[in-house]
């Protein structure tokens, strides 16, 4: 007979709840690999904690999501929104499967051109654009979403000194009956300040009004939003080209559609209550099918996706430094890796697996990070087996927003690794040292260390 | 008027070229010189050309014939006939410009009223004025025209027999056949010298290879056939040894058909006909002191040339419906044509849906498709692990292709519809009522197509109306006998629900493998095939966008500049003309792809590189999708090669001139990249390399490398 493994004696506080027909098992799985890579090897390659991308999945997720779209309506066109994950190698995955780029600064804008996408390809969102960024994507033929006056105005003085005429587009914010209403972007539909915007643009004649743009949210979990959304941009397009006389070559109907993660406060899983992207393709289709424009006459549609293609494409491996019993008697356990690199643990609730076989007790804990700063909770309340100091985990549907978000804070940014289709694995990002970190600073002679 | 006056003399040189079914100019000055071998015959020849043209100028009749000598030739033969036939005196010019005008007024209304009907009118005004001109001198009136008292003429009156005449110092050493044939080749021009013969034969050798051989092939055969027959015990006279039998074996085996084996044995089948002929009108015309000249060779070229219109199926002997005046040309022309032109043949149907789907069941499937339903398509849509349905898959929501919007293949017109069909569970059929709800579209007479197992109340459209193609007709479903959501296409010729399919290709569909995508073109595609209609890069299609009164100023690398206009001729082609140089390429832009057809004209117009450059572009920026075509074996440079492949032609080809091109994105613009490979018996080498930008969905320039050479031009100005 196989020896037993130890198991430290504990003390469990009965819970007089609910009678449950499964008894008090919680249907936690280990998790020991992902896409058939060993988590501890991935460990003892790369080091804890490590992130960890999966290539397939990125590619599935594109492309479920385009067959949604691509099925339902002739012209579809996805932009990837590098602010999600803008590490290269990911940017390169969509841009294989197809997907344009969609900037929102100049440094991603650089970022997309030195990925090899052509000018032409690149949307420019986002209110923060400075003159000579402008500049750069006229030249290259991008397409600028204008987000207020001031940027619609610095265009037109621009547009004189220029060769190229600036391809365009407008964002558009409008009441779409979910709270809470982004009204902070681009140009109100209601009060009209969309349609002065459109006038402004095809009137001077300077800007080359190509498309329309609007973002209604983002976790978006109600598809009637994007039916209006839809239906709001079809309205300006078809009045563009009944009192413009001036054709729209696409319609931009932004991103936003949420992955399966459970919100905080949320009562059920994510996964059981947020809409499919199908859901949300044939609400957007129908709208823009059946809205009267003639079959040749459709606009291109576009979709900014970023969260949905890639949020369960990601995982991030960690280690149990220590566990605690906190003064309420409740348990705690300490990991290797803080809310500096897992951003996104304000917002959800992450399920976290552990990644070896274990014990079928479990309790209700709370799992804290490495910093030595309170705000640095993984999990306020998290049912899971025990877990012993060096065991590993396994942190669910992080492959959104936490690259481009995290923050080099009390630890060092930690290694990023691609499992390929072929489940190679790759370093796509070196974990961050010390001289990376110090690099840009300069120090003043009278503050230099004596000898 | 320099213009002019060049275009004059080449009308003159082609009424001479055209005798012998050619437009080439090394001919038409050869058969020129040769006719001046009797001056007399020559200048009188030369003079009813010039004259006849200048009516039929002056009348303003059509320019095209006019060029092509249509007009003239029989008026060239009337000229020598009677060079060779009268003495010359004062009432000879005299009664020669009337005849001539006969003749004239006679070819025009021979060519209308034949023409309308597709058949050449060939010598027949000559033959029916100058019998004219004949009676009318042995008439009791005195015309004042004096017979020639010559060999030649009692050769042609007594139709078979000696072969008097001045022999020359050749006809001694020549073996008794050539000389024969190449006298009976002189014949054409009325006379019967070897040396004239032979001139004939190097020019028609540099026309044709095909028509050359032709020429000997007839020749032997007839000399062979009349030695098994011993018809002619003398000898066939060597004037309708030329004039019947030699040209009709070149007219039917080479001329009026496309020429092949079957083109060459009917040629040679024609000639025991062409004996008969010449006997049988021989002997009824003596009567009236008439010989027949080439009576026998018109009226067995029109009424076969009539017969072979008629039939319903052309199968393999194909006539040359598009004449370029040359054997070879007709024929690259031809098998260009037979893989390129689908687009004329078929009507261009799409993909009833929209994205990427599967064929679940192809043509004569192992489920339901078949016998007389076997040539349908069924269609699922399916993911990468390819299963069609999300888990768990009981209940039809859950198939990606249920719901799904089904589109009008093409234009039409909506026969029937039902739309009240419940959907069946999963696992279910509804055999009752097989088909489900379903869609029938008329396309053309004979033409219907029809969609099956729609979503129960999706359907949009309602019997009688209009659709064009992409047009939204239902949804999806589950409806009839189908246990999985599943869309089934057929094609059909009746407009009945059930009605027995027919097997028809889709226009253009983009097919995926390995995750790259190629474009497949009139085509059925096969079970398992991953496809979708194909995805247009819009820039490209406007760039191409080539509709008549679309006007270019080409300018070139070094400063010469060509202006193009598209033009519509009457039978709705579109084609590129140089306004400076005359080229004419014809092209068809199909939605899809853009590409030439055929090319006329000067090799160093700008417009024949840009022929050459853009010869086929598919309106596609994928790199993976590839254009790959053949141009016509004419254009090769290969000269001495191609004579000897001219030579074989008609039965095998062993030179290749491959097409490649396709679309690379730029970082704003956008560029064809193709290039020209010769294959010689399996030798692949590339000769040409080009690009073409486009930019602003227009075209911007082209570059082209030929030989060496690199060839530059931009657009100037534009206007659609």
């Amino acid at each position: 007979m196989e020896k037993l493994t130890y198991e430290k004696p504990y003390i469990k506080k009965l819970h007089a709840g609910v009678m449950n027909k499964f008894g008090t098992r919680t249907g936690i799985q280990p998790v020991k690999q992902i896409d058939g890579v060993s988590v501890k090897k991935l460990i003892e390659g790369y080091g804890s904690p490590v992130f960890v991308l999966s290539e397939k999945q990125i590619r599935k997720n594109y492309r479920s999501a385009y067959r949604a779209f691509s099925t339902r309506y002739p012209k579809v066109q996805f932009a990837w929104s590098y602010k999600t994950n803008y590490l290269n190698a990911v940017c390169q995955i969509f841009h294989q499967e197809g997907s344009w780029a969609e900037v929102v600064s100049g440094s991603e804008y650089q970022k997309a051109l030195g990925n090899g996408v052509p000018g032409n390809k690149i949307i420019f969102n986002g209110p923060g654009k400075s003159k000579e960024e402008l500049k750069i994507a006229v030249d290259n033929n991008s397409l600028i979403h204008i987000d207020h006056f001031e940027e619609l105005n610095q265009l037109l003085t621009l547009s004189k000194e220029l060769v190229n005429k600036p391809r365009v587009a407008i964002r558009v914010n409008m009441d779409t009956g979910v709270y809470p209403s982004w009204d902070r972007f681009g140009f109100n539909y209601e009060n009209n300040e969309a349609w002065t915007a459109l006038e402004k643009i095809v009137t001077s004649g300077k800007l080359q009004l190509v498309g329309l743009h609007c973002h209604i949210g983002t976790y978006m979990l109600s598809t009637a939003a994007y039916g209006i959304a839809a239906n709001t941009l079809c309205d300006l397009a078809m009045r563009c080209n009944t009192l413009l006389n001036h054709k729209i070559e696409y319609l931009d109907m932004g991103g936003g559609f949420p992955s399966t993660n459970t919100l905080k406060g949320a009562y059920l899983p994510g996964a059981d209550t947020v809409p499919t992207v199908d859901d949300f393709a044939e609400i957007i289709t129908s709208t823009l099918l059946n809205f009267g424009f003639a079959q040749e006459d459709l606009p291109l549609l576009i979709l900014e996706s970023g969260r949905v293609l890639i949020d369960d494409a990601g995982y991030l491996l960690g280690t149990v430094i220590a566990n605690k019993r906190l003064n309420n008697g409740k348990r705690a356990t300490i990991m290797d890796f803080g809310v500096n690199i897992l951003f996104t643990s304000f917002w959800y609730e992450h399920q976290i697996s552990p990644a070896q076989d274990f014990n079928p007790h479990n309790e209700n804990m709370i799992i804290y990070g490495p910093l030595c700063m309170n705000i640095d909770v993984i999990r306020e309340s998290i049912n899971l087996p025990l877990l012993n100091t060096g065991d590993h985990v396994v942190v669910h549907k992080v492959g959104a927003y936490n690259m481009t978000q995290w923050m080099q804070f009390i630890t060092l940014r930690p290694a990023v690794v691609l499992i390929d289709e072929q489940q190679r694995t790759h370093l796509i990002r070196t974990n961050e040292t010390l001289h990376y970190t110090e690099e840009p600073e300069v120090m003043p002679a009278h503050l230099r260390p004596s000898k | 008027m320099k213009q002019q006056i060049a275009l004059f003399i080449r009308s003159v040189i082609n009424s001479y070229s055209v005798l012998f079914f050619s437009q080439n100019r090394v001919l038409g000055i050869i058969l020129l010189l040769v006719s001046f071998f009797n001056p007399v015959a020559g200048l009188a020849g030369l003079a009813c050309v010039v004259l006849s043209l200048l009516i039929a100028r002056l009348l303003k009749f059509s320019d095209d014939n006019l060029q092509m000598g249509i007009y003239s030739f029989n008026s060239l033969l009337l000229g020598i006939a009677f060079g060779s036939f009268y003495q010359v005196n004062r009432l000879f010019v005299i009664w020669l410009v009337f005849a001539c005008i006969m003749v004239v007024v006679a070819a025009i209304i021979f060519s209308q009223r034949l023409g309308k009907i597709g058949l050449p009118m060939l010598s027949l005004p000559f033959i029916l004025v100058f019998w004219l001109v004949l009676l009318a001198t042995h008439s009791i009136f005195n015309t004042g025209l004096q017979q020639k008292n010559s060999y030649l003429l009692e050769e042609i009156y007594n139709g078979s027999g000696n072969i008097a005449g001045i022999e020359e110092a050749l006809a001694t050493h020549l073996p008794k056949l050539v000389g024969l044939f190449f006298r009976s080749l002189s014949a054409v021009l009325f006379q019967h010298n070897i040396i004239a013969g032979m001139l004939i034969a190097i020019g028609l050798l540099i026309h044709s290879r095909i028509s050359f051989c032709l020429l000997v092939i007839g020749f032997m055969v007839a000399c062979g056939f009349n030695y098994f027959t011993n018809t002619y015990p003398e000898g066939i006279s060597y004037y309708h040894l030329g004039v019947n039998v030699m040209m009709t074996t070149v007219a039917i085996g080479s001329f009026f058909t496309i020429p092949s084996m079957r083109s060459y044995l009917l040629g040679i089948l024609c000639i025991p006909v062409v004996f008969i002929l010449i006997n049988a009108f021989a002997g009824f015309m003596s009567v009236h002191l008439l010989p027949i000249f080439s009576l026998p060779f018109c009226v067995i070229n029109i009424s076969l040339l009539y017969f072979l219109m008629l039939r319903k199926n052309p199968g393999k002997l194909q006539l040359a419906t598009v004449q370029h005046y040359s054997p070879e040309r007709n024929l690259y022309q031809f098998l260009n044509h037979q893989d390129r032109l689908n687009d004329l043949k078929y009507l261009k149907l799409n993909l009833p849906f929209m994205g990427f789907w599967t064929v679940s069941q192809g043509y004569n499937g192992a489920v339901t498709h078949k016998g007389e339903w076997g040539r349908a398509l069924d269609f699922v849509i399916r993911d990468d692990e390819h299963n069609t349905y999300q888990y768990p898959g009981t209940l039809p929501e859950h198939f990606y292709c249920y719901n799904k919007p089904v589109l009008a293949c093409g234009d039409g017109l909506v026969e029937q519809v039902v739309n009240h069909v419940e959907d069946n569970a999963i696992g279910h059929i509804n055999l009752k009522e097989n088909w489900g709800n379903t869609v029938v579209i008329r396309h053309a007479t004979g033409l219907y197509s029809k969609v099956s197992h729609l979503k129960k109340s999706s359907i949009k459209v309602k019997a009688g109306d209009i659709v064009k193609q992409g047009d939204l007709l239902g949804l999806c479903g589950n409806s009839g006998r189908s246990p999985e959501p599943h869309l089934h296409f057929q094609l059909q010729t009746t407009p009945y629900i059930g009605s027995k399919t027919m097997a028809y290709p889709l226009a253009y569909y983009f097919s995926r493998h390995d995750n790259k995508n190629s474009l497949e073109s009139y085509e059925i595609p096969a079970e398992g095939t991953l496809l979708s209609n194909p995805e247009i890069n819009q820039s490209v299609k406007k760039a191409f966008n080539l509709e008549p009164g679309y006007t270019a100023q080409l300018i070139s690398e070094n400063g010469r500049v060509e202006n193009w206009e598209v033009f519509k001729d009457a039978l709705g082609q579109l084609y590129l003309y140089s306004k400076n140089t005359g080229a004419v390429a014809y092209f068809i832009n199909n939605g899809t792809l853009f590409y030439f057809t055929s090319y006329y004209g000067d090799k160093r117009s700008l417009l024949y590189y840009f022929y050459l450059a853009a010869y086929k572009v598919i309106f596609s920026d994928a790199e993976s999708i590839v254009a790959n075509d053949q141009l016509p074996l004419q254009l090769t440079g290969r000269k001495p090669l191609l004579w000897l492949q001219d030579l074989v032609a008609p039965f095998y080809r062993f030179i290749h001139i491959n097409y490649q091109s396709n679309c690379q994105l730029q970082k704003n613009s956008l560029i064809i990249e193709a290039k020209q490979y010769q294959e010689i018996a399996g030798k692949k080498t590339q000769i040409i390399e080009a690009t073409v930008n486009v930019d602003q969905d227009s075209l911007q320039a082209f570059s082209i490398t030929i030989n060496g050479e690199n060839i530059k031009a931009r657009w100037g100005t534009e206007n659609t």
